[in-house]
């Protein structure tokens, strides 16, 4: 069953009844989140008669603040990520549930571009990246959680993070005939699989690459998603890639790339607003601003309505490869840096 | 280490650096208030007030008139010694300023080098702007200045390193270290020489307080002062100055302040709409991120956004005044019965109270309450962040000098 089949009037509907539940389960269940509602001037037990009127906290709370709707005696998992914008790490906690949805409404997220079956997977990372458990970065993680959707999997770079030739070849060699799975982080695909790929005249036309991570290094040699996308296709006849948008504070939630390129889609359970940051007002279409995100899946933390530190622009509503809107992740905020006379937010004064 | 003052070639070694001002200056070793500085501190002000400067970098204007001739020597009147009594500069002099306010190391700096010391002056790597700008006004000056300045005083850069700094340190006589707790406390780890020591500028913590009633007996016209004023204390540094106002406390009746806050708000965002405050996204999301953590944490009753530019808190108790910076234009409200009602919550980093519709009598009594244990400076609205040499609760003058008495 697809979870890219909701339009745009249906889905509002639907989720507006869902996050709104969610709002109030998180009320009663966290009583940070619902100090900051009723600061807001929310009253428990409102309604809201759009998505945008939802109450929604900036994702850095979860850097700052331990938000959680569940007993510390049900916490099953909690995921750390440090981000780029300092202040720590965020600690997102999972009960059994939380865990178990998440994955599940990854992989129907996926199997959109997957298909049914566990494909062989190409893995452009360094398997040094999941051996350490204890000490998870978040691209680790990211890895392992993406590593379940593949099988007979093959790490592109060796335990140095050199590229390792022989094992791509050989991975080709084995599975480059049929359907199989690439996954990595957007620079290091560049980096470490396209310029190997084309340097070695390797075939990738079966290949189906997921992505993310962000463009900020590309962009700065002049690639963007369309030169990422034509390259590929030229030197290496892949031409199945998706990229994809996503954060640790909302696990299981991805907003994926549609076939045609370009354009990042909602999964029916989710949704994104754009915001003028000015106003804090939704942006019409076309126009850029600050991404919130909307997703029913985040129930053993309050964050289901989040604004992110991404700038973003909605291209088009119902008009795409799937029904919904359709949007690109323009960069990051800038991080909000004071001046002072004390060296509480600048590092150490004496640097 | 890069030369920045006066402006030449790299240093190669902490030696190298003290060598080039321990020779005796030409006309003589440096006297108080010695007038070959005074010339040149004169000339360097007058670069500061020049039109282009100070619009760019108006905090360079304020230091321009703080050095002024007739400012200098209302300083130096109050180093006057009675017969018998003589003052002289404590020698060597190594200033550690913070990297983020651009013009504070210039203050003591200025102040020292009046007293007839020697300087060596750390610049962050990281200053930027207005710093720039003060560097280049200095080396401008020293054209015309006096040789003993650039045999006496010098400014450098260096990258983080300790053993640069461990050497000024053993060298010096008086160490003066800005930038809060953690950069005194690593400084501190370094040993002085045993009959030097150290002028410190932890962290601080400031606060506004306004009186309700000489809020509603205000005129129009005071109170679109006070917000101006207000503007000036909380935005110039983005309210992360250690004198810059972090919270707003009424004191006076209940209702009536509720009142007076819905119109303070209003001028204070009048204010920032004519001077065309602009708001980065990125700080309107700190704030957020602030105010929401303080409701979170249970210290916050309510939260309003006057749009990006003011964000207000009603504090749930006063008592429960956050420290920190929240971003700027962040300012948490409470309101207080009386003045005597702030003594039991004012701590030793507290620093400056800006303050309204208060007479020097309420307000001497209030300091005579606090009695010494915080709070060091009690100002008028708008000026929170004009330096003084009487400043963290040290007449700064006296520390950049010694006492000789002579009795025949």
């Amino acid at each position: 069953m697809s979870v890219f089949g909701r339009g745009q009037a249906e889905r509002e509907t639907a989720l507006l009844a869902e996050l709104t539940e969610l709002t109030e389960h998180h009320r009663a269940n966290s009583e940070q989140y619902d100090r900051i509602l009723s600061a807001l001037g929310h009253k428990s037990g409102a309604s809201f008669d759009s998505l945008k009127s939802l109450p929604w906290l900036p994702v850095r709370m979860f850097k700052t603040h331990d938000l959680k709707s569940i007993p510390d005696s049900e916490v099953f998992k909690v995921l750390t990520s440090s981000g780029t914008t300092g202040g720590g790490a965020s600690r997102i906690y999972l009960d059994k549930d939380a865990a178990a949805v998440q994955t599940r409404q990854l992989g129907a997220t996926l199997q959109e571009v997957l298909g049914g079956k566990r494909l062989p997977m190409l893995m452009v990372d360094t398997i040094g990246i999941i051996k350490n458990r204890r000490s998870f970065s978040a691209r680790g993680a990211g890895v392992l959680g993406m590593a379940t959707f593949g099988r007979s999997h093959v790490y592109a770079l060796d335990e140095n993070d050199r590229p390792d030739v022989e094992a791509v070849k050989g991975f080709l060699e084995k599975h480059g005939h049929e359907p199989f799975l690439i996954f990595g982080f957007t620079f290091m695909v560049w980096q470490y699989l396209y310029e190997v790929a084309r340097d070695h005249k390797l075939d990738l036309s079966n290949g189906i690459l997921i992505h993310s991570g962000g463009w900020k290094k590309l962009i700065d040699i002049a690639v963007d998603n369309s030169e990422f996308r034509r390259r590929f296709a030229t030197d290496t006849g892949l031409t199945q890639i998706y990229n994809y948008y996503g954060m640790i504070e909302q696990i299981g939630t991805v907003f994926l790339e549609g076939k045609s390129g370009n354009s990042l889609y909602c999964p029916d359970f989710a949704d994104v607003i754009i915001r003028n940051p000015e106003t804090w007002e939704e942006q019409p279409v076309g126009e850029p601003g600050v991404i919130e995100v909307l997703s029913t899946l985040p129930r053993s933390y309050p964050g289901h309505v989040l604004l992110t530190e991404d700038l973003g622009v909605v291209h088009g509503i119902d008009d795409g490869d799937w029904p919904g809107k359709r949007f690109s992740v323009l960069g990051r905020l800038p991080r909000a840096e004071a001046r002072g006379c004390s060296d509480t937010f600048s590092g150490a004064i004496a640097s | 280490m890069k030369r920045r003052f006066p402006a030449g070639s790299d240093v190669s070694s902490v030696d190298e650096l003290l060598a080039s001002i321990s020779g005796e200056p030409t006309g003589g070793r440096l006297k108080v208030g010695d007038e070959r500085i005074v010339d040149f501190l004169v000339s360097f002000a007058r670069k500061l007030l020049a039109p282009a400067t100070a619009r760019r970098y108006p905090e360079l204007a304020s230091l321009g008139f703080f050095l002024r001739r007739g400012e200098i020597g209302k300083v130096l009147r109050r180093l006057e010694t009675p017969a018998g009594v003589l003052r002289f500069g404590r020698g060597l002099v190594f200033h550690i300023p913070p990297a983020n306010v651009d013009t504070i190391f210039v203050y003591s700096w200025a102040l020292s080098a009046l007293a007839g010391n020697r300087n060596v002056v750390r610049i962050s790597p990281r200053s930027a702007g207005a710093a720039e700008a003060v560097v280049e006004a200095l080396n401008e000056a020293l054209k015309d200045a006096h040789p003993a300045v650039a045999e006496t005083q010098v400014m450098v850069t260096y990258d983080r390193d300790d053993k640069v700094t461990a050497a000024l340190s053993a060298a010096c006589d008086l160490r003066v270290i800005w930038g809060g707790d953690r950069a005194v406390n690593e400084v501190r780890k370094l040993p002085l020489a045993p009959h030097a020591r150290d002028v410190t500028f932890p962290d601080r913590a400031s606060f506004a307080l306004i009186s309700v009633e000489g809020w509603v007996s205000a005129t129009p016209e005071q109170r679109r002062d006070v917000a101006v004023g207000f503007y000036n204390d909380s935005y110039w540094f983005d309210q992360a100055a250690c004198s810059s106002p972090r919270a707003l406390f009424w004191v006076g009746d209940e209702v009536a302040a509720q009142q007076a806050r819905t119109e303070f708000r209003a001028e204070l965002s009048a204010v920032l709409e004519a001077k065309h405050h602009v708001v980065e996204p990125a700080m309107a999301v700190q704030k957020r991120v602030s105010a929401y953590g303080v409701a979170a944490d249970g210290h916050a009753t309510s939260i309003a956004f006057d749009g990006n530019a003011v964000a207000t808190l009603e504090l749930t108790a006063a008592a429960d005044v956050p420290r920190e910076w929240l971003g700027a234009g962040t300012f948490p409200f409470a309101t207080l019965p009386s003045l005597s009602a702030l003594v039991p919550m004012v701590q030793r980093k507290d620093q400056t109270l800006s303050v309204f519709g208060f007479s020097q009598e309420e307000l001497e009594s209030l300091a005579h309450e606090l009695a010494g244990r915080g709070i060091d400076r009690i100002v008028p609205f708008g000026n929170a962040l004009t330096f003084s040499d009487h400043w963290d609760g040290y007449d700064l003058p006296a520390e950049f000098t010694r006492l000789v008495t002579v009795q025949s």
